[in-house]
């Protein structure tokens, strides 16, 4: 799925003060296309990649996804166009507390159209030993891989990935950035991945780097690797 | 900086709180209007009755003669005519009738010491005031017990005189001066009189007590002699210095219905057991009781949300609390905000609750004064009583808000920093897993929110099950004094009841009318009761057991109402001695009929008659669908001036239970909805996070609203038979104790209506906890997932 944005802004306006998050940004993503988002925090990072999904409003402007403009949607055609086509990642792990690994990965299997085994994703993640424990039985990075298993699980054809390794050492974060190339590679999954790890640009297709809610560099990454080649830094 | 974050958090809940503030207004309002109110009362009453020297006890005895009164006044007096009757004699033989009388006192003097005691007698005159029938109990002056109290005017001191009592003038618009004509003759109201052996205006075996179209009375001796209607009679005693309440019973009441000195005694009753004399004192205690219970409860209610919504909103908190502990707050820096916002809010509801309180005091006393005929005095503020409204009340609620957050804070840092979620199985997880396991996920979500949280979900059926009982009970009240007497009335057909005169035969029954056996005294193993010979084909008083016609019954044995039964304890298939008079007969209870005025006792007519008279065909009173004459008997009662009467009384009663019920249901309403919106908003997180996962509304609402919603439905119907089986016991309780029976009554539409109420409660809840959390944006609430 291919994603437009055109002359998008956020403007988040707090009594006196205007925060200009996303300044007049157009830029267009390809379907099948590996983005990575890179940028000073508080650079409008996350402010975007809300907008891109329909997460939030833009303040002005057109987001186009296949042709249809989710910009002018009502929360009810967002839902739905969610639920058939977008898998979430974000930086907080949120993930239901009452539920345990495999339950929470069954939540996101059951609203899809064409979904994965929950078993299988678990497997590729990493926590078969871990399948009944809950969130508060386990650590940081595998919190973060049963959001990853969650996302994933709905076969999606978007991914909207914030900071998905943050919390995850060296190998780890190869690893679940390896499951997210697969899924890009084998189902041509649209992913975009924010990041604060250059480095993590080298598995990209390419990479769009933000200041001050601008867009300050685009381009395509020319010697794209596996991500288990990434030289980590 | 911790006040802010405190008070910013709390304003978010502020109609949570603000309902809050009106339970805790509540029950301080209610303690205070009760406790002043009734105070109003009690002061005054107690030096009324020390200084008119109410009766410690009344001995009721019978009216007809008995051997040995017979035996006695034939050694003594010799009656010229045969008459049956005491009152009888008066008429004939006045100086016999005395003579009897002063035996039979000197037989209880001489079998019981330390106490003295002095006859009552009085007469029920009926006369018409601007188109009603009003009744008038005439009491005769006594000279120790029972004397005559005057609350404005004089006592009657010639013929022409009268004094009434003080509310049936005000309901009547009478005053000193004005005349009324009973019996064809004008009388003078020469003053307000109240008699303390009838605090309450009971002049018939009814519960009527009103007091517009009846009222004792005071006339000359010699005017109430003159007056030439039977005369009624009771003995009113005191206890002598050293004799005490539990003597007494020992000596007096555990055995008179042995000792054959007491063979013409009906009852004994203690004035605190006694509904005409002392009513007030359990109505003054229970008034107290109740004013207290009353705001306890609700005062735990509140004190229970209180409760939960301090846990919830530390639990929402607990990642923050956690690391301010971690960074070295102390406990005490973090909790007083918390317990200071308690109180600032709490402290200010209370004493508004109080202040309504005094204010309410006033006309609360007044309703009373309506029904009791006693003297009315200030209201007085008390330091002790601002105390039980307000700071009671306030220290409970700082004391559990601090326990809980106490609790909480206890807890290390690093327990905090995670989330509570209880993994072990609990006893539903084990019930519900098997079942759960076939279900899809969202099914399955349904239950598991509720389940894994274990404390929160108890707290959420507690309190609903707590709001459906206070529904359920308000619903079972409703109604509850037609079934006390006007019920009784609209299942008979009889309008007219006429009492034979005693020296002449009465009249022939015709077409509509029947004959009928009324003893007012007659004992079902030793309990006096209100004994009714009716005809087993009755047609004009037939007698139901719910909707079922037992008349037919009869023929087997003794039927009895509902509310002697519920105060003596008698059972279907239970042989009791019935004794009439000198005469006694072994019976067996075969019905009981659903009536709840009185202690009443039906029987076949010709067993009565043959009983009483060795043979067939007597009879002392008719019954009649068609008006009597009132030439031909001593008394003509319509039943429709009863129903009428009652139903004046009622209108206030109905009143007072109106404030009861709809505040039960405001209660109960209030705590649903808190719990929904609490416990909607406290899916929160749950709820964004299925939206940004692409579950539709309609789904989530299955997920997390169903789910609560169907635990609240079975919440709403196991509360049913829990409600109807207290119904039961506190009835038996009220009975027992108090001798009063309380027919709730519980019909499927109170509880299809409590559910509906629920329902509806529910989605306004949930509607309004939804609207409060669509305004804040997803990617908003994904960010702030804690921990
Ligand atoms: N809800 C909001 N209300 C007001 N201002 C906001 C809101 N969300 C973000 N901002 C502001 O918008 C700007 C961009 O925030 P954003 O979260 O997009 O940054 P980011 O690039 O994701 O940073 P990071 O790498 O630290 O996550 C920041 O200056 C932030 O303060
Ligand atoms: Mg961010």
């Amino acid at each position: 799925m291919s994603i437009k944005l055109e002359d998008v802004s956020k403007i988040y306006v707090m009594g006196e003060v205007e925060t200009h998050a996303v300044k007049k940004a157009t830029l267009e993503i390809k379907k099948g296309e590996f983005v990575v988002l890179l940028g000073p925090s508080g650079s409008g990072k996350s402010t975007m990649l809300n907008i891109c999904s329909g997460l939030d409003n833009p303040t002005s402007g057109v987001i186009t996804i296949d042709g249809e403009v989710i910009s002018d949607m009502n929360s009810k055609e967002l839902t739905k166009f969610r639920r058939d086509n977008l898998g979430f990642i974000f930086q907080q792990y949120n993930l239901l507390q009452t539920l345990n690994v495999k339950e929470n990965v069954e939540v996101g299997r059951e609203v899809s159209l064409l979904p994965f085994t929950v078993a299988e994703v678990i497997e590729q993640v990493g926590l078969t030993p871990q399948i009944d424990k809950y969130p508060f039985q386990l650590s940081g990075g595998e919190q973060q891989r049963v959001s990853i298993a969650r996302a994933v699980v709905k076969n999606p054809k978007i991914m909207f990935c914030d900071e998905p390794t943050g919390a995850l050492d060296e190998d780890t974060a190869k690893e679940v950035l390896g499951i997210l190339q697969k899924l890009n590679k084998m189902y041509e999954t649209t992913i975009i991945l924010i990041t604060h790890n250059p480095s993590i640009g080298s598995m990209a297709d390419r990479i769009i780097k933000l200041n001050s809610g601008e867009v300050v560099e685009d381009y395509q990454n020319k010697t794209k690797l596996d991500a288990s080649e990434i030289s980590w830094g | 900086m911790l006040f802010k974050n405190v008070f910013r958090t709390l304003k978010k809940q502020y109609t949570q709180l603000l309902l809050l503030g009106v339970i805790i207004t509540l029950s301080s309002f209610i303690y205070t209007a009760m406790d002043y109110g009734v105070g109003g009362i009690k002061v005054p009453a107690e030096e009324y009755f020390e200084v008119a020297n109410q009766e410690d006890f009344a001995i009721s005895m019978m009216d007809f003669m008995l051997e040995e009164d017979l035996m006695y006044s034939v050694l003594h007096c010799m009656p010229s005519e045969e008459v049956y009757t005491l009152s009888a004699l008066k008429d004939t033989n006045s100086s016999c009738y005395y003579k009897i009388m002063d035996h039979r006192m000197s037989l209880i003097t001489g079998t019981y010491s330390s106490i003295s005691i002095e006859l009552r007698e009085y007469k029920d005159i009926f006369y018409d005031l601007s188109g009603d029938t009003h009744k008038l109990r005439i009491l005769k002056e006594n000279e120790e017990i029972n004397l005559s109290f005057f609350t404005k005017g004089d006592a009657p001191s010639i013929d022409s005189e009268i004094a009434v009592g003080e509310t049936y003038a005000k309901l009547n618009n009478l005053d000193i001066g004005d005349t009324l004509t009973v019996e064809g003759k004008d009388y003078r109201i020469s003053g307000f009189v109240l008699f303390p052996d009838y605090s309450l205006a009971i002049l018939s075996s009814g519960l009527v007590f009103d007091n517009e179209t009846q009222s004792l009375a005071l006339f000359t001796d010699a005017e109430f002699e003159r007056i030439s209607v039977p005369v009624g009679f009771h003995i009113g005693g005191v206890f002598d210095n050293n004799l005490t309440v539990k003597e007494f019973e020992t000596k007096v009441l555990d055995n008179y219905k042995d000792s054959d000195n007491m063979y013409f005694v009906t009852s004994i009753l203690l004035t605190e057991h006694n509904m005409r004399s002392g009513a007030i004192y359990g109505e003054i205690e229970g008034g107290e009781a109740t004013g207290l219970m009353l705001s306890i409860l609700i005062a735990s209610i509140a004190i229970l949300i209180v409760g939960i919504m301090v846990s919830k909103i530390l639990q929402s908190q607990r990642g923050a609390i956690g690391i301010l502990k971690s960074m070295g707050y102390k406990n005490s820096e973090i909790t007083l905000p918390y317990v200071f916002f308690i109180a600032i809010l709490a402290f200010p509801a209370l004493v508004t609750g109080y202040f309504l309180g005094t204010l309410a005091a006033e006309p609360f006393k007044n309703a009373f004064l309506l029904f009791y005929l006693l003297p009315s005095g200030p209201i007085n503020q008390t330091i002790g009583t601002f105390f039980v409204a307000v700071i009671v009340p306030l220290t409970f609620i700082l004391i559990l808000g601090y326990y809980i957050i106490k609790r909480i804070l206890s807890q290390k840092p690093v327990v905090l920093l995670n989330p509570q979620v209880s993994s072990k199985a609990n006893f539903f997880t084990k019930i519900m897993g098997k079942y759960l396991k076939r279900l899809k996920i969202t099914r399955k979500l349904q239950h598991l929110l509720l389940y894994r949280n274990i404390t929160k979900f108890m707290v959420f059926l507690i309190g609903m099950f707590y709001a459906a009982f206070l529904i359920l009970f308000s619903f079972s009240m409703v109604g509850i004094m037609d079934r006390t007497i006007i019920d009784y009335y609209d299942n008979t057909d009889h309008n007219y009841i006429g009492y034979c005169k005693y020296d002449t035969v009465c009249d022939l029954p015709t077409g509509s009318q029947e004959t009928v056996i009324e003893l007012p005294s007659a004992l079902v193993d030793d309990e006096e009761t209100y004994l009714v010979g009716l005809k087993t084909d009755s047609k004009i008083h037939k007698l139901y057991d719910k909707n079922n016609d037992v008349t037919n019954e009869l023929e087997n044995g003794l039927i009895i109402t509902k509310s002697f039964s519920l105060v003596k304890g008698f059972k279907i298939g239970d042989t009791v001695l019935l004794e009439v008079g000198n005469n006694s007969l072994e019976i067996e209870i075969v019905s009981i009929t659903t009536e709840y005025s009185g202690n009443k006792a039906y029987i076949d007519i010709d067993s009565l008659s043959d009983l009483l008279t060795r043979s067939t065909g007597y009879y002392n009173t008719i019954y009649s669908e068609t008006e009597l004459s009132p030439d031909n008997y001593v008394i003509v009662i319509s039943t429709n001036d009863i129903v009428d009467q009652t139903q004046r009384m009622q209108t206030l009663f109905d009143m007072m239970m109106f404030v009861t019920i709809i505040v039960s249901i405001v209660i109960g309403a209030i705590v649903v909805y808190i719990l929904t919106v609490m416990t909607i908003e406290d899916n929160f997180y749950n709820i964004s996070l299925f939206k940004v996962i692409g579950y539709n509304d309609k789904e989530i609402d299955k997920m997390i609203i169903g789910g609560y919603l169907i635990y609240g439905i079975i919440i709403f119907i196991s509360a049913i038979p829990t409600a109807i089986l207290s119904f039961i016991g506190l009835q038996l309780l009220m009975a027992r104790m108090y001798n009063v029976v309380m027919p709730f009554e519980f019909s499927l539409w109170h509880g299809v209506v409590a559910i509906v109420i629920y329902i509806i409660l529910f989605y306004l809840g949930a509607y309004v906890a939804k609207r409060k959390l669509s305004r804040i944006s997803l990617q908003e609430a994904m960010k702030m997932y804690q921990i």
